[in-house]
């Protein structure tokens, strides 16, 4: 008894708060069913998926479906594509928005507040309402099915700038000013002061863009209609019964196959740096 | 403060020349693959162009065709019946789930954990598990309902149901974005406020209505502009899960503006569904901003 006392006490609860604290982690179980679902039918037998009997834990263990998404379809070819644009992609945007986000709070210049006027107001036209006509544009330049097409729509994401424009607002600035009297211009100042400074929000903006760019759908899946240019996203979209591909043919073991294949990623660098993606998100920068 | 502080120092700085060297490697693809084609639609919006030929001049033809479009308007129709289902349901559950984990009881990080993690898979993995789940004959919810005593429900292939079908799904993958943003702001109510009303000798109801309501309205009304605007943009569910159908019944404004264009390849049709779609984002964004400051003041 005294145990369940100091138990609760120590966690700041009343013995009326048990069954609402266990309540609540069983929703918080229940939520995340679907993922637990999806892994274990990967690893069934497709004979064992549509069944009428609900087997949570797989009686017969296989691992034939994932080598069946390898070898049947092109798998390998569609990570590799999407690894290539979304590293790149990634990895351009944070530079270009840490560049600009220190411009924007630190450098004095023409055009500023205009500038970030444009950023901020353009947060108000998702790239869904041009995806068509920028698709035209490029089928024109003759970019389509290309590794540039897939990269550069992406770096100009506004979400980068801000988040490092806010850091560098609220940072103090003595070691940047020390640095100036002793003569180094503003980009040695970037790179050898601001920049590692800026962990936290170089960090975060990363972590963020990354599974941004990962899930990324609607352009991939415009601007890619060879299937060897196809992105893992929008070649796994292809296991949907609707188009009565793979899952028709093979049930649904090998659709989730490929849907935990292209969960993996994302969920992993969410969960190692859980801190900094849900500091990003959360820190007001997301507000525009 | 501290921000206008700061700009005002630059102000009286030297010009710093260098900073457009800062500001290129983003803006430049800024202004070619976002200001640019906004522009461009704005344009096609006016024009008659399919794939062959010039574009040519119509007026607001495309405007009239697109209100004339029985696909379009039912188009506009479902993303309001989407907006009223998923953005309650967001809002709700984001809430109630941001309330649970902010009171940090034991294995609290591992409930945040749960109720985040559907936000950050793509809309592949979230449309083809739940086609699964929601299959009429052998899904999990089906198969747990009927133990509840419901028939099997036809979520995704029936007209009546596929909407629905559609909006379970987002739900479940846009709550984790209200759940944090909500758990961020309830971080954020200062501790002695409820030391006051705790004299008082409120009750916990007392102390959620009173104190951590109205400290949550700013953050409840981003949320919900936020998942607005994100639910009138719904498409890749829609794409990977029913295709709009069956007969456009789960169909989005975004999903015809694609079948418009690359199926029927009637791409100034195309543009004048995505200007009107962006008045409609628009106008929720202003009105939501307004009824924010009005909050604030």
């Amino acid at each position: 008894m005294t145990v369940l006392t100091r138990f609760l006490k120590s966690h700041n609860m009343r013995p009326a708060d048990v069954p609402i604290w266990l309540f609540g982690l069983a929703v918080a179980a229940l939520w995340i069913m679907p993922f637990i679902w999806m892994i274990s039918t990967s690893f069934k037998y497709p004979g064992d998926v549509m069944t009428a009997d609900i087997e949570w834990l797989p009686r017969r263990v296989t691992f034939q479906n994932y080598v069946d998404i390898f070898t049947k379809y092109k798998v390998w070819r569609w990570t590799l594509n999407s690894v290539i644009v979304v590293v790149a992609s990634t990895f351009l945007c944070v530079l270009a928005g840490a560049l600009a986000g220190y411009a924007l709070a630190r450098l004095n210049f023409p055009g500023k507040k205009a500038l970030f006027f444009l950023y901020v107001a353009s947060l108000m036209v998702p790239i869904e309402v041009y995806a068509i006509p920028m698709l035209l544009g490029i089928i024109k330049v003759g970019w389509a099915n290309t590794y540039q097409a897939l990269i550069l729509p992406s770096v100009g994401n506004v979400f980068s700038v801000l988040i490092f424009r806010q850091f560098f607002l609220n940072f103090p600035r003595d070691l940047e000013d020390a640095a100036r009297i002793d003569g180094a211009g503003h980009g040695l100042i970037f790179w050898k002061i601001a920049l590692p400074l800026a962990r936290a929000p170089l960090i975060a903006a990363t972590v963020i863009i990354f599974v941004l760019n990962w899930n990324n759908f609607l352009w991939p899946l415009l601007v890619t209609f060879e299937d060897d240019m196809k992105t893992l996203p929008v070649g796994i979209a292809a296991f949907t019964p609707l188009y009565g591909t793979a899952t028709q043919l093979e049930g649904y073991a090998m659709a989730m196959a490929g849907v935990t294949v292209l969960s993996v990623p994302s969920v992993l660098v969410f969960l190692i740096l859980q801190r900094y993606f849900i500091q990003g998100i959360s820190s007001g920068a997301i507000r525009g | 403060m501290a921000a206008s502080i700061l700009e005002r120092r630059d102000l009286k700085a030297p010009t710093d020349w260098v900073a457009y060297a800062f500001i290129a490697l983003f803006t430049v693809p800024f202004l070619i693959f976002n200001v640019a084609p906004i522009l461009f639609t704005a344009y096609l919006s006016f024009m008659r162009w399919g794939i062959f030929g010039p574009p040519r001049y119509v007026g607001t033809a495309n405007f009239r065709d697109a209100i004339e479009n029985d696909h379009v308007r039912i188009a506009f129709g479902n993303i309001l019946l989407y907006g009223l289902t998923i953005v309650p349901g967001v809002l709700v559950l984001g809430l109630l789930a941001a309330l649970y984990v902010h009171n940090r009881w034991p294995l609290s990080s591992f409930a945040r954990v749960c109720f985040f993690s559907p936000y950050v898979v793509s809309a592949t993995v979230i449309g083809l598990v739940w086609v699964w789940l929601l299959d009429t004959r052998f899904g999990l919810i089906n198969h747990y309902l009927a133990y509840l005593g419901f028939d099997y429900i036809p979520w995704l292939t029936s007209t009546t149901w596929a909407l629905y079908g559609v909006s379970i799904a987002s739900i479940w993958w846009d709550m984790g974005l209200a759940f944090v943003l909500i758990l961020a702001a309830l971080q954020d109510i200062p501790g002695d406020l409820y030391d006051a009303v705790e004299v008082d000798g409120a009750t916990r109801w007392q102390r959620f209505w009173y104190v951590t309501l109205p400290m949550l309205r700013p953050v409840l009304s981003m949320v919900l502009t936020l998942q607005l605007i994100s639910t009138l943009r719904i498409f890749s569910q829609v794409y990977v899960m029913t295709s709009g159908g069956p007969a456009s019944a789960s169909t989005s404004v975004l999903y015809e503006i694609y079948t418009v264009a690359i199926r029927n390849q009637k791409f100034g049709l195309a543009a004048a569904v995505s200007i009107m779609l962006f008045a409609v984002i628009l106008v929720v964004t202003l009105l939501s901003r307004r009824l924010l400051r009005e909050q604030q003041t």
